[in-house]
């Protein structure tokens, strides 16, 4: 490892102040960012560890909407169970290693294509919330790796509108059991979302066919008959386009039926 | 009574507490420098040169030394001298050492290796099958073909005909304990050399040439490897040169290990192969001719290959008589890591040759694989009839293999027989068949492989080991012989052996490290050959000294049982007979030597018998595949296997589950992936997956087929550590059965049979 300096606000204000400094970055759990750092793909100057805003810890339900800290590990998010369909996605992420110390907001914060949170926000229609401003899901998700976060911007927390019935399903590559498709299936009064990680070339994106035909039917069944095009799929070392475009659908139709 | 007892690992505490040594493990003396190579980004290409500036900068640093530095260049290879430590001109794979770095810590070598930059002119890379064979690039001066007969009157007469091709994929040894290796400079040149390797004899002679010493200055240990699979016979070579090199130019002890991301570029894989076929038939599915090409992906170096390639042949019969036959093999010069030696040499790849023609005959057919292969089987040996109706006696005999080999102890008719009534074969061939008639979507399979596995180096001269014994006057015992451990359990049968000699517990034998200052020129321990050859040799040893114990005694009938001797009708401690054998100056050390008997083989001709004998097997495994998404799962397997009478039947168990697992990992999930440029992109567990303890069949039900040696072997027991190997073959073939339910055409199926392949088979047979 290099040098560099570490700063532990204890409020969001001065988390934000120090963000401000030269070469800041924001530290969660460090599940993504530490390894980053010991390879040299980034080398920032400063670390501001989130992990002591006790602001940002926590996990608060009011009516329907359930409020998460942005230092909230995934672990308890996991022990939660006010969304079972959230509680259970958080319970699949990595080991137990990577839940005890990965958080929702650096997860979402850095927007892997293969994270699993993404597919939750955004198939919850989720509100970031950041030291400056709130920005609704369909907003924030800008492709691989990127996110509507401004430099310096914290996600603070993160609010989820508990849907009638969710339910996650990661299909794994076996080595890394990093998923190769996980779909995020949420019905609500209003509709049904479904958002698909893993897959895309573009990040975590909302399979919208499916979303009219489940608001129609929710029911397995419902998604015979569509596909889903190949075109914009990651092909890789452990699956086609073609493979990824063949397993999404699989894997909602195996999400709609666990939340049925 | 030791031998035949079911002890567990003389080292398993060890291993489970973690205080068992390996090399990494040993405390280095104080100055110990370490090393590390920096490694070509390029398949193939000139180097122009290399700036080590900043390495030669970089802390800890003591030296840096690149083609340029060292002359003449030490060679690693094992065979013909075409594998140089340190690349000299012409980069050959992506992934070779291009210069090694000396530094006082493991990390501050591979920091410096980092700094390393290398002008390189790229150069057309020869990657594939294909561009191998439009290059005629190959070893072995071209195709070797080894044939009976000529199969294309057969092929033309036989009433029906198919052909085809299977794909089998490479695979990484993944050897827990990474390659490593530990150089201690001795006074006036001399060498000691701690290494992780298959194979301390050849450390000792490759060490000892780049050196420029006599064999003599160089003594090579090995305690213990944690797994070698054969990816330790030649692979240590080249750790152990670079350490003994750097420890004579600086006089100081210097180490080497493998980080898991540089060991998987570096070192050879299993060879990845395809095996093309056309096969005539009749309405039986009785095989009329067979004409096999073996497309074998060698590497850069020659390395083990062409026994490799040879043994494929050799296994290209697996249980079956073949009446016309010719196999052509060609071995593929590519610019890829130099594949090696893996667990079954060759014959994993022979054997999957045919047991997929039978598949393929069988669908042909539409008959039951396994009464395919029972109309095949070679003759069952005398004393035992095979199932089924009596066969005419006019018949000619059906025993003798296409080199030329008489099988004169073939028992799958039976011991096939007794696995389909163990598992209950046929009720579950009815069950599945009712399953996947009901089942739109989870489709079951079952597939039953035997293994016919010749057992000996087919190198005759290597089927030789010896042995070196001490009885101390105590009356305990140090045992040492040129096998090594590598987790096998070798020792500990080995030390069964001796004990059982003398008569006493296994508490009264020492196991001692495998020392080439102890026991001279030994053979890898490979080819499943550890046991027959250094059991024997220790045996011989036992028996020297009891002999002289004996003739001192005065009485020829002198028994060794129970701790104690018995003779002229006295029964006295053993420690207390050894202990007034030495004060009569009784000569209570000895050693022992062993060679294979009866085996003589002519590779250029492709004739003789170069096994002492078969070890045999047979699995059944089920399977359910999810035709969604190609998921699966394997459900049950029942394995009856033969290894003659055990020298431990816990050992030979663990070998035959673990064999299994291996080889159905081979097949079904362990996928090494090259890009375009020919860099490995699968190089660490993160991209390679292996099966774990929860891959294994939730039920694994294993039984010792009831048979001894019919060759005297060492308590006429039989080699064990590959043979299982190849009965990891069932799941692939369960998994075609699965995939066949889906549709009408023969799913052909490429190894290994991922996820994504089994979907992409299973919309092809419903096409």
């Amino acid at each position: 490892m290099y040098n560099f300096d570490v700063v532990t606000p204890n409020t969001i204000a001065e988390a934000a102040a120090a963000m401000a400094g030269d070469e800041a970055q924001a530290l969660g759990g460090g599940q993504t960012l530490i390894p980053t750092l010991k390879q040299r793909l980034a080398s920032p100057n400063t670390l501001v560890s989130l992990s002591g805003v006790s602001e940002m810890q926590g996990i608060t339900k009011s009516g329907d909407t359930l409020r998460i800290g942005g230092a909230t590990t995934h672990h308890a998010v996991a022990s939660d169970g006010s969304y079972p369909g959230l509680s259970g996605l958080a319970g699949q992420i990595g080991d137990p290693a990577v839940r005890n110390r990965g958080t929702i907001g650096g997860s979402l914060a850095n927007n892997d294509p293969a994270a699993c949170y993404p597919a939750a926000a955004l198939a919850s229609g989720a509100t970031i919330i950041t030291n400056t401003r709130e920005i609704a899901a369909d907003d924030y998700f800008q492709g691989m790796f990127e996110t509507a976060l401004e430099e310096g911007e914290i996600i603070t927390a993160v609010s989820f509108p508990i849907p009638q019935a969710a339910n996650y399903q990661k299909f794994v590559q076996p080595a890394s059991r990093f998923a190769l498709v996980g779909v995020f299936v949420a019905k609500y009064a209003s509709g049904v979302r479904v958002a698909v990680t893993g897959a895309s070339n573009d990040g975590v994106f909302r399979w919208t066919e499916a979303e009219e035909a489940l608001s129609r039917d929710f029911s397995a069944a419902a998604l015979e008959g569509l596909s889903v095009s190949e075109d914009d799929m990651i092909s890789d070392l452990h699956g086609t386009a073609r493979y990824r475009a063949h397993l999404i659908k699989v894997v909602t139709a195996r999400a709609v039926t666990a939340a049925s | 009574m030791s031998v035949a007892k079911p002890l567990p690992h003389d080292a398993a505490a060890l291993h489970v507490t973690g205080a068992a040594r390996y090399v990494d493990d040993i405390p280095t003396p104080k100055g110990t420098l370490h090393i590390a190579f920096a490694l070509s980004d390029v398949a193939h290409g000139r180097l122009n040169g290399l700036d080590l500036t900043a390495a030669r900068a970089a802390q800890g640093v003591h030296g840096v030394w690149s083609g340029d530095d060292i002359s003449p260049m030490p060679d690693c290879s094992p065979s013909v001298h075409d594998e140089p430590l340190l690349c000299t001109g012409e980069v050959q794979f992506l992934g070779m050492p291009l210069c090694m770095i000396v530094a006082d810590s493991h990390l501050n070598a591979r920091r410096a290796a980092a700094l390393v930059r290398a002008d390189i002119t790229p150069a057309q890379a020869i990657l594939s099958i294909e561009d191998a064979m439009a290059a005629k690039s190959w070893f072995d001066g071209g195709p070797r073909v080894y044939a009976r007969g000529d199969p294309d009157p057969a092929l033309k007469a036989a009433p029906h005909r198919l052909t085809g091709a299977i794909e089998m994929g490479a695979q990484e040894h993944f050897y827990l304990e990474g390659q490593a290796a530990l150089a201690l400079p001795q006074e006036g040149g001399d060498m000691v050399v701690h290494s992780s390797t298959q194979h301390p004899t050849e450390v000792q002679h490759k060490v000892a040439h780049a050196l420029g010493v006599p064999m003599h200055a160089v003594r090579v240990e090995v305690r213990r490897m944690g797994g070698g699979f054969g990816g330790k016979e030649s692979q240590a070579n080249a750790l152990a040169i670079a350490c003994a090199i750097a420890a004579a130019r600086t006089g100081r002890p210097c180490k080497m290990r493998y980080d898991r991301d540089d060991d998987f570029m570096v070192t050879g894989k299993r060879h990845d192969a395809r095996v093309a076929y056309e096969v005539g038939f009749d309405d039986d599915g009785r095989l009329l001719g067979v004409r096999f090409t073996h497309f074998v992906r060698c590497g850069w170096a020659q390395d083990l290959s062409l026994p490799v390639a040879d043994r494929a042949m050799l296994h290209a019969d697996n249980a079956y008589f073949l009446p016309a036959v010719e196999i052509t093999s060609y071995r593929l010069r590519t610019h890829t890591q130099s594949a090696t030696a893996f667990r079954g040499f060759g014959g994993p790849q022979g054997m999957l040759g045919i047991e997929r023609v039978i598949e393929h005959v069988a669908h042909h057919l539409a008959r039951d694989p396994l009464a395919v292969r029972r109309v095949n089987f070679y003759d069952e040996a005398g004393g035992a009839s095979p199932p089924g109706p009596p066969r005419d006696i006019s018949e000619p005999k059906r025993n003798t293999t296409h080199y030329g080999q008489e099988v004169s102890d073939f028992c799958l008719g039976g011991l096939v027989a007794d696995l389909e009534d163990r598992a209950g074969y046929g009720a579950r061939r009815e069950a599945v068949d009712a399953w996947n008639a009901r089942e739109p979507i989870l489709k079951r399979g079952l597939g039953l492989t035997p293994v016919k596995f010749g057992i000996s180096f087919t190198l005759t001269h290597l089927n030789q080991a010896g042995a070196l014994v001490h009885v101390y006057q105590d009356g305990s015992v140090h045992l040492n012989h040129g096998g090594t451990e590598m987790g096998q359990g070798l020792f500990q049968k080995v030390a069964q052996v001796a004990a059982h000699r003398f008569g006493v517990g296994l508490e009264a034998i020492k196991i001692t490290a495998t020392d080439t200052g102890k026991v001279p020129n030994t053979s890898a321990t490979a080819a499943s050959s550890g046991s027959d050859l250094n059991g024997m040799a220790v045996q011989v040893a036992c028996d020297k000294i009891k002999a002289a114990i004996v003739d001192w005694l005065g009485d020829p009938q002198a028994r060794f049982v129970d701790g104690m001797v018995i003779a002229k009708g006295e029964a006295r401690p053993f420690a207390e007979v050894v202990n007034a054998a030495y004060q009569a100056r009784v000569p209570l050390s000895a050693t022992g030597f062993y060679k294979t008997p009866d085996i003589a083989w002519d590779r250029d001709k492709g004739q003789g018998r170069p096994f002492y004998y078969f070890a045999y097997g047979a699995a059944l495994t089920e399977v359910v595949v999810d035709t969604l998404t190609g998921e699966n799962r394997i459900l049950r397997t029942d394995i009856v296997h033969d290894v003659g009478a055990s020298l431990n039947p816990a050992l030979d168990v663990g070998q035959i589950e673990g064999g299994f697992v291996q080889g159905a990992g081979w097949l079904t999930m362990e996928e090494l992936v090259w890009d375009d440029a020919g860099r490995l992109r699968t190089h660490a567990p993160s991209t390679y997956k292996i099966p774990a303890a929860s891959d294994r069949p939730a039920e694994f039900n294993v039984h010792l087929w009831d048979g001894a040696n019919r060759e005297d072997t060492v308590y006429r027991s039989k080699a064990v550590g590959e043979p299982p190997f190849m009965l990891g073959m069932s799941a692939l073939m369960a998994l075609s059965d699965a995939v066949a339910a889906c549709g009408d055409r023969f799913p052909a199926l490429d190894a290994p049979a991922t996820p994504e392949r089994l979907l992409a088979a299973i919309e092809a047979v419903r096409a």
